[in-house]
């Protein structure tokens, strides 16, 4: 009998993650973002361009700063390959390098690759409800291969959209934490326009990076010729 | 007569009693201490090398050709063979009476990270109770258990590894690496076991989980990296290198000295170095055997005089000093082979722990508790040595002796 | 007065004292050649791995040493550079920025390190010019002309002229990836040093990376490499908690433990020879002081005290052991700086250095006149030690005893 509150709460948790994660991504997406990575010396703006079906595919350009514009990203379900024009070269990321940051950023590449496993890899539960916002705690799943121990996000209520998502290790230490705010309308599309992560390391004191977004074009049909390795290079200019 | 000779020996060397003693003590105390540094020393040596074999090169290796260069799944041993041709393959090794046993290890390199650390790591999927069986890997272990635990999803980890990483038994690990395809592929795994093998280059990065699991993690199907082979005896070690070699030309058959080949060198130099100490000892003890020899053969001079002057033949007169000599000789020999033969015998059993002379073993692959190793070479070398430095250190009082005139030695004082 | 009796003794007993004298002059050669070989191939093997790349002294940001990240760089090199050399002892600073890349040629991708340095202070802190194999040192205008280890060159199938890639992050983390051209290759015997090291003239490195005025550590060389450790603490005062300054001892520890350890088993071994010389040695005065009962015992009777006997016994061997030390002492001498100057070659035992991280064969013996002296004194005591026994016991026995002694 003291099970069954639980359980309820868990359909309910699955179902404000689905539709997170739907809300998130759509059925395709196009943006434009720009991503400041700030450090405890200086901060750096980037932009980009990035075009996706699902949560499966997507292709990243980088427009500016001028040194990096060009270099492309691919990311086909767990593989990424970049291509960097200056080098006239497409690597493929090795599994040695999948949790080092992507572009200098607070993410790492693995996060761009496994973004989909929010709603696969873990066993969500409702924790709480306030007026705005449901608090969700995630569980990986015995099998799931994430480092992470929990993850607690709160969800706000009126677009089923993510506000916190605070990342543990398995001891409960918080690791890092990711904040969504200033949602705008995108079509018939609510999205957060801004993201800020900050890791609560100490080896990482000081750090931010922080992604605006300032378009997004939802649902409409991506050319699939986006997501093959040729596109790396073609793509490019 | 001969007992007469050896009854004369005893009365010369009780009558100095503390000269002879002091001889014999010498003679003791050396190769007490020789037999000691040999067997210690040699202790050491051979469990680098057993730790080597052990947990990983057993003592021989087989490879694909080419993947010592280049370590990729796609240079495995039988990867692309047939089920028939894998099926021989293993008869003969089962087969061969000079293999006592031999295992499969499917290795690749990947990253072990937790949500804090990641590190490179070397992945071994291995069959555990093979493994003990082959190399008593069991007894490695430090910490946890050597079990991979439910539905496999234990790893063991190699200790420097767990404290780069700060995990412990229970933690949670994910795994990445490439597969067969070169996709990166991911799994999360348990900590269940740590252990420690002073193999370096083991406690550092490798990390072991079951030889199933690494097979659908990597996705592949068939083959092995590396083969480990143990054999019931050293001497046909080059036997079977060549007869394996001969009968699978597509692999690489290498000795444990071809994989470790450091390690064989400090044998050799441990060898040499034990030769030339040795030497070193038995001379100088020689020369105390030959100083008490000589002032003993001046003393008796006279003695000696009379008994050739009524007609005792020179060569009794000779067993008697050597039978002096051996006296001496031998009851030290038999003193320190006892001493030494006994403390090899008790460091064999609960070891010596040579931290106390330094904390800094561990870090250079040593064990910290050294077992000592007895070989009956030590002894017959040390029998030889002392015989041998018995008989050179009264032949220059005998020649003494026998160039003398009779009359002359007797009229001299 | 005993001293002239003493020294009569000695040269009357020429058989005993030859003999006695050969063996201490002979262990102490041992005991001063077997030290000067410990210490001068310790030191060897201390001062390759020391010079071959990981310099006397490194100065690192505080914390980099325990987290070598970005955070805890050398921000201001410059000023940094103008206090450190500014140290009394400083011959010269010389920073480097490392940071680790993907080199990639064709379809291959190996990591490792690529590291910005100052071509000219490299020379001379540093092995890296003359381990050249193949092609050219770099030079201070030098673009994207790489010098590589050989071990890395050959992973990659790299010869010198070819082009290859690499991608890493800059000092700023941002992205960063250039093509570069092998200018020369270097072998310096460190396997795994030479299987992960490529370096760039420091110019072109901060421009693609992002390092102006950066770096990861310095190097320092000292006037006096002796006085590595007083220098790196003074350097420390000068520029304060922001910056580490550690010399060889401290970022070298566990090649210095190794080291001890050794120098342990080296004396160990020593000890179990010396024993057995002690013996001998105690055997031989035995023997003599034995020989000369009955004199003793007539010098008794006419009224020698047992205090004089004593005091001329043990400065019989006082003198006999003086010589010894000094004769042995001398030519251990002689050998420890022959082969100071001209050091042994061992081209067999490359393999086991290599475990060791060392790459150089060729060990010189140490010649420290102090330590030579040291061991003559542990000697010259050892040897009276060892005629201790037979004095004493010599001189219990009562005049009439010795006298008639046989």
């Amino acid at each position: 009998m003291l099970l069954l509150p639980q359980i309820i709460y868990a359909e309910n948790a699955n179902d404000i993650i689905e539709k997170v994660v739907d809300n998130l991504n759509g059925k395709t997406a196009i943006m434009e973002i720009s991503m400041v990575v700030k450090t405890s010396r200086a901060e750096r703006t980037m932009k980009m361009k990035s075009y996706s079906i699902g949560q499966e595919k997507s292709f990243i350009k980088i427009l500016y700063p001028k040194k990096d514009e060009g270099i492309t990203f691919l990311k086909l379900d767990n593989s990424m390959w970049q291509y960097v024009p200056r080098i006239e070269k497409t690597i493929k990321i090795p599994a040695s390098m999948m949790l080092q940051s992507w572009m200098g950023s607070d993410f790492s590449n693995d996060d761009l690759v496994k973004e989909s496993s929010l709603s696969d890899d873990y066993d969500h539960a409702l924790i709480a409800e306030t007026e705005d916002d449901y608090n969700l705690e995630l569980h990986p799943k015995a099998d799931a291969a994430v480092v992470w121990g929990k993850i607690l996000m709160s969800v706000s209520k009126q677009y089923y959209l993510p506000v916190t998502v605070s990342y543990f290790d398995e001891d409960g230490v918080l690791i890092r934490e990711l904040l969504y705010t200033d949602v705008k309308a995108y079509g018939k599309r609510f999205y957060p326009s801004r993201w800020v992560m900050t890791p609560k390391t100490a080896d990482k004191k000081g750090h931010e990076t922080r992604i605006i977004v300032s378009d997004v074009i939802f649902d409409m049909e991506v050319d699939e010729n986006y997501f093959t390795k040729r596109a790396l290079k073609r793509f490019s200019r | 007569m001969y007992s007469l000779a050896l009854r004369m020996a005893w009365a010369s060397l009780a009558r100095r009693p503390a000269r002879s003693f002091l001889v014999v003590l010498m003679i003791c105390v050396s190769l007490w201490g020789l037999l000691l540094m040999q067997g210690i020393y040699d202790g050491m040596t051979e469990q680098m090398i057993a730790n080597a074999i052990r947990s990983d090169s057993g003592q021989l290796s087989l490879f694909g050709r080419g993947y010592r260069l280049d370590p990729s799944l796609d240079k495995l041993i039988g990867g692309k063979e047939t089920e028939n041709t894998r099926e021989k393959f293993r008869n003969l090794l089962d087969s061969d009476p000079r293999v006592r046993s031999w295992v499969k290890r499917l290795r690749q390199n990947g990253l072990v990270a937790t949500a804090h650390y990641s590190r490179n790591t070397e992945i071994y999927g291995v069959d555990l109770d093979r493994e003990d069986r082959h190399g008593r890997l069991k007894s490695y272990l430090v910490q946890g258990e050597y079990d991979f635990g439910n539905r496999s999803k234990g790893a063991i980890i190699g200790f420097k590894l767990a404290e780069k990483l700060q995990v412990k038994i229970g933690k949670k690990i994910i795994l990445s690496a490439q597969d067969i395809n070169s996709d990166v592929t991911s799994i999360a795994l348990r900590i269940t076991g740590i252990f420690k093998t002073n193999n370096l280059g083991l406690d550092e990065n490798a990390l072991f989980i079951d030889l199933e699991r690494a097979r659908t993690f990597l996705g592949v199907e068939q083959g092995v990296s590396q083969i480990s082979i143990m054999l019931h005896d050293d001497q046909q070690l080059a036997s079977l290198q060549q007869d394996l070699q001969h009968a699978l030309p597509n692999l690489d058959v290498l000795r444990w000295d071809e994989l470790y080949p450091a390690l064989m060198q400090s044998r050799v130099m441990m060898k040499g170095f034990s030769l030339v100490i040795s030497i070193m000892i038995f001379g100088v003890a020689g020369l105390g055997i030959f100083g008490v020899m000589l002032v003993s053969v001046l003393e008796r001079m006279r003695e000696f005089g009379i008994m050739l002057a009524i007609g005792t033949a020179f060569s009794q007169v000779r067993i008697i000093i050597l039978a002096e000599a051996l006296f001496m000789g031998l009851t030290g020999l038999l003193a320190g082979m006892v001493c030494g033969g006994l403390s090899l015998v008790y460091f064999k059993i609960y070891g010596l722990d040579l931290t106390m002379f330094s904390e800094a073993f561990e870090e250079f692959g040593m064990d910290a508790i050294t077992y000592a190793i007895i070989r009956p070479d030590y002894f017959v070398t040390a029998f030889v040595a002392v015989v041998l430095a018995t008989f050179v250190s009264v032949y220059f009082p005998l020649r003494l002796l026998r160039r003398a005139k009779p009359v002359e030695i007797i009229n001299a004082v | 007065m005993l001293i002239q009796l003493a020294i009569r003794n000695v040269l009357a007993y020429r058989k005993h004292s030859v003999i006695t004298f050969l063996l201490g002059a002979v262990s102490t050669a041992l005991l001063v050649f077997s030290s000067a070989w410990n210490d001068g191939s310790h030191q060897q093997m201390i001062k390759n791995a020391v010079e071959i790349y990981s310099g006397y002294i490194q100065i690192t940001g505080a914390e980099f040493r325990k987290s070598p990240s970005f955070e805890h760089l050398l921000f201001n090199v410059e000023k940094l550079q103008k206090d450190v050399e500014a140290v009394a002892g400083v011959d010269l600073f010389s920073p480097r920025f490392d940071s680790f890349v993907l080199y990639s040629v064709g379809e291959k991708a190996v990591g490792g390190m690529l590291t910005g340095i100052d071509p000219e202070k490299e020379r001379r802190i540093s092995r890296l010019y003359s381990s050249l194999k193949e092609g050219r040192y770099l030079s201070k205008t030098d673009t994207n002309q790489l010098y590589i280890g050989n071990e890395l060159a050959r992973r990659l199938k790299l010869q010198v002229g070819d082009e290859l890639a690499f991608v890493g992050s800059g000092a700023d983390y941002s992205f960063a990836a250039d093509k570069l051209i092998v200018k020369g290759i270097f072998q310096t015997g460190l396997f795994e040093f030479d299987a992960t090291s490529a370096f760039l003239a420091k110019p072109y490195f901060d421009m693609i990376m992002a390092a102006e005025n950066l770096a990861t550590h310095g190097i320092v060389l000292p006037h006096d490499t002796q006085q590595a450790d007083i220098v790196a603490k003074n350097i420390g005062r000068k520029i304060g908690a922001e910056f580490q300054s550690a010399s060889w001892m401290e970022t070298m520890a566990p090649l210095v433990k190794s080291m001890k350890l050794d120098s342990v088993f080296g004396y160990i071994t020593l000890g179990i020879i010396f024993i057995v010389i002690f013996f001998v040695i105690m055997i031989y005065t035995l023997l003599a002081v034995f020989a000369r009962i009955r004199e003793i015992g007539i010098m008794r009777a006419v009224g020698t005290t047992p205090r004089q006997i004593l005091g001329i016994l043990l400065l019989e061997s006082s003198i006999l052991g003086f010589i010894s030390v000094v004769a042995g002492g001398l030519i251990g001498a002689v050998f420890a700086y022959y082969f100071n100057v001209h050091p042994m070659v061992f081209s067999g035992m490359e393999e086991q250095f290599k475990q060791y991280g060392l790459a150089v064969s060729a060990m010189p013996t140490a010649f420290e006149p102090f330590t030579i002296l040291r061991d003559m004194l542990v000697m010259f005591v050892l040897l009276l030690l060892s005629t201790l026994y037979p004095i004493i016991k010599v001189n219990r026995y009562q005049p009439i005893e010795a006298m008639h002694h046989v």
